[in-house]
């Protein structure tokens, strides 16, 4: 087999480009650091009009935007979903764990809900609270300074609450809200739930003269096209590579850390996926950044004399303690919102409003707590609008379905009337929900894949229980009705299947003993002193909150610890 | 690759042959590349080679199309602020029947938009002895009032319901999708704008405000464009 050998040394090698790679990747360039970006998809850009989806119209996909190709429809920004051609993965019998993979420049920032909550100083040591889990080795005090620096250099908007679990930060002014929010705050208030401005990475005001503000189109979903919104791509690599510090490798599928007969590493294979042959690159320091699952199978793969069980496993925790948030929702009708006047309602993409964890666990069935989120409004139709025109006349003692010109105004009348209650919750981590090394299945590069052992415990289907019975008493109380049957113990309360929150993490996690653990707590493995992981994998435990703001301050903590090593000449 | 390029790489992959020996497109392949280059948002290279294909396809025999089109027009007349013509909306079953093609639709064209006009005409014949084409329009409502209600527990129709159902709901969301569709109901975003609360007769109707703690603290647009600064303490300055 030819391999082709890069002959410069890089001082880092970054392996991913989403919220954690772009992070380091930026922070490194700007120190003056050299870096090799290397990423698994093509170069995208939200400003390239080739690629752009943002501000189409339903018409012009064929397919009016259905989810042939792109499992959250055609104009959504993600290359990629649950299913790879030719990348597959599986699940241990009578487990299920589905994987979501944005393979481009940015990765899943380019889609993702833009909430970027802090982790509060109780997130950081839940065990001294239930004696669950691992408390992480930092504190919040250890993190506070780079989520403020991260508030800043990105922007997010949101309001200082104090509330000693929600942590206030540097906030943008939050955009006012919608009229079913209205409705939620309404709801909420009288069910004692706390209610609250949301706080999303979209620029309600401007932060620098590179960045536009955002224009309320209402899809960060499609990525914007003038970065009002937050992307690894737009934000931290773009232009990162303006700096020339940075070279960027796309369309390049690392499957190896390499390492010398000291068992050090000294850079990483790839495969480009345009060509098909093999590469290598050399780097002083590898940085993995390629999403908490697929870093736990780039070590797992990466075998040697000196790491027979995989780079940095000599704990065997790697692909252990995998855990994602968890969901349930429930859709309400207000039958208040019937015949709404229409008017431009879109607003930024997501929620204006949402509820924090708002009670006591102490007081509870249940170890941990949810947030609350919430959709709905008159947003842009796209294929599904009017399937079921009248399936709400039910409420009415009125016959449904039918054919003719009333279903016209049966669709107009009904168009606007639903919310959506979303609860997102912190799960328990466990060793025994792992990813690992199928040895019997490859990809189309002949590269090992992966399967998942995963299964939810009575911590989160009880979770699950108390989300529904919020809703409930909530949708009653802003004077909605709640849709469908209210799922019980034998649907599992209705709780997502383990990955489709698209939070995994904990596949690496960090900790100060390495028996215990597989970095330490600067996100450096324990067995090797030059491989670090920026991405979710070292995440000790899912808050209820969203990973991505903790993915980035931590990137951002890592790198100028690596660029205070370079100082120091300890590299 | 640029789209342009990509498609034309794909064209000549295909029907290149023909393209140098008679160094012309015959007039079907050009309606077919016409709808090819209808639609352009946004595709990667793979997504464009499924576009390419779906489209450069034909399912439906142009029998069954009028069918499909004698349906929608029942299901949803004309009226002055659209029909199903120019929604769009029986080019769209055509390009749902090869699209949901795969595993994972378990053959929807086939199995669901075909079959459907198999019932349909199968009902026809029994009632009136010809397909559903054949009928008058009171034959044909006459056939879907006793399949477009989800309350008739008929057990002999219950195939039929339920396909009338996904009939129907193709047709609405066929409407509703399109550029007629979505000026009918009239949606007014998906455009650069300034959101500033809702309406202030909106709030009215609903007897609703807003409380004044809560917006003090919301985004004073006359000030966006102003660069955020804030004290020590993450108050804002600006």
């Amino acid at each position: 087999m030819e391999i082709i050998k890069s002959k410069e040394e890089y001082d880092v090698i970054v392996v991913g480009s989403g919220a954690g790679g772009g992070m380091a990747t930026k922070t490194l360039s700007d120190a003056g650091i050299k870096v090799a970006l290397v990423e698994s998809g093509p170069y995208f850009d939200p400003a390239d009009p080739e690629t752009q989806t943002q501000l189409k119209w339903p018409w012009e996909s064929p397919r009016r935007g259905a989810g042939t190709n792109r499992a959250f429809g055609d104009f959504h920004m993600s290359y990629g979903d649950w299913s790879l051609d030719g990348e597959p993965y599986s699940s241990v019998e009578g487990t299920d764990f589905k994987w979501w993979r944005s393979r481009m420049l940015g990765g899943r920032t380019n889609h993702w809900g833009r909430i970027s909550l802090r982790f509060g100083p109780k997130d950081f040591k839940s065990k001294d609270y239930d004696g669950l889990g691992e408390n992480w080795p930092i504190s919040y005090e250890d993190i506070k300074p780079y989520y403020d620096k991260l508030d800043k250099l990105v922007g997010v908007y949101g309001t200082k609450e104090n509330m000693f679990n929600e942590p206030d930060g540097f906030f943008l002014p939050p955009p006012k809200p919608r009229l079913h929010e209205l409705f939620y705050i309404k709801g909420a208030r009288k069910s004692n739930v706390k209610v609250m401005p949301s706080r999303l990475s979209i620029l309600t005001k401007r932060i620098n003269n590179e960045r536009g503000i955002c224009f309320y189109c209402g899809h960060c979903d499609r990525s914007c096209s003038v970065y009002g919104d937050f992307s690894s791509s737009s934000c931290l690599v773009i232009p990162s590579l303006k700096g020339g510090k940075v070279d960027l490798y796309v369309n390049s599928m690392v499957n190896e850390v390499i390492t010398d007969k000291n068992g050090r590493a000294t850079g990483v294979s790839f495969i480009n996926k345009e060509n098909g042959k093999d590469y290598k690159l050399k780097g002083k320091i590898v940085v993995l950044a390629a999403s908490a699952c697929a870093t736990a199978r780039i070590l797992l793969n990466s075998k040697s004399k000196a790491h027979p069980n995989g780079l940095g496993n000599s704990s065997n925790l790697i692909g252990k303690y995998l855990h994602d948030t968890t969901g349930a929702g429930r859709g309400v009708f207000i039958p208040e919102l019937m015949n709404r006047k229409i008017y431009n309602e879109d607003g930024v993409g997501g929620m204006h409003v949402y509820s924090p964890w708002w009670l006591d666990n102490k007081k509870l069935d249940f170890p941990r707590g949810y947030h609350i989120e919430i959709g709905g409004g008159m947003p842009m139709p796209q294929y599904g609008i009017g399937w079921n025109p009248n399936d709400f006349n039910k409420f009415f003692g009125l016959r449904t379905g039918g054919y003719g010109d009333s279903l016209r105004d049966d669709v107009k009348k009904y168009y606007g009337s639903t919310i959506y209650l979303m609860g997102r919750g912190e799960a328990i981590p466990l060793k025994e929900n792992y990813c690992e090394i199928d040895p019997n299945s490859k990809d189309k590069y002949g590269v090992p894949v992966l399967k998942f052992r995963y299964k939810w415990t009575d911590n989160e289907y009880k979770q699950a229980k108390h989300m529904h019975d919020t809703f409930e008493e909530i949708a009653y109380n802003l004077g909605g009705i709640p849709l469908g049957n209210k799922p019980t113990k034998k649907d599992n309360y209705g709780i997502s299947v383990p990955g489709e929150i698209i939070h995994e993490v904990g596949t690496t996690r960090m900790g100060n003993d390495p028996n215990k653990s597989v970095v330490n707590k600067y996100e450096r493995l324990h067995d090797v002193d030059n491989v670090y992981v920026v991405d979710a994998a070292p995440f000790v435990s899912q808050a209820d909150k969203n990973p991505t703001w903790t993915i980035m301050a931590l990137s951002m903590r890592t790198s100028e610890h690596i660029i205070s090593e370079f100082k120091k000449q300890n590299i | 690759m640029k789209r342009r390029d990509s498609i034309k790489t794909m064209f000549l992959g295909s029907i290149g042959a023909s393209l140098t020996l008679n160094s012309c497109i015959t007039t079907e392949d050009k309606v077919m590349l016409d709808q090819v280059w209808k639609y352009n948002y946004g595709r990667t290279y793979e997504e464009l080679k499924w576009d390419y294909k779906v489209l450069t396809s034909k399912f439906f025999s142009d029998s069954e199309l009028k069918t499909i089109e004698k349906i929608a027009n029942i299901i949803l007349p004309p009226n002055e602020k659209g029909n199903i013509k120019d929604a769009g909306v029986v080019e769209l079953f055509e390009i749902i029947a090869k699209d949901f093609s795969t595993p994972a639709h378990d053959e929807y064209g086939e199995k669901v938009l075909r079959r459907g006009l198999n019932v349909f005409d199968k009902i026809c014949n029994e009632r009136f002895g010809v397909n559903l084409i054949d009928c008058s329009d009171d034959q044909i409502k006459s056939v879907f009032d006793s399949i477009a209600f989800n309350d008739n527990k008929d057990e002999g129709l219950q195939e039929a319901i339920r396909l009338f159902a996904v009939y129907r709901g193709m047709v609405l969301t066929g409407y509703f999708t399109s550029e007629v569709g979505i000026n009918d109901l009239g949606y007014k975003g998906n455009t650069p704008n300034v959101w500033d609360g809702v309406p202030d007769d909106v709030l009215k109707d609903y007897s609703v405000s807003y409380d004044e703690e809560w917006i003090s603290r919301c985004v004073d647009q006359s000030k966006r464009n102003d660069l955020a600064e804030w004290d020590d303490d993450g108050n804002l300055l600006t």
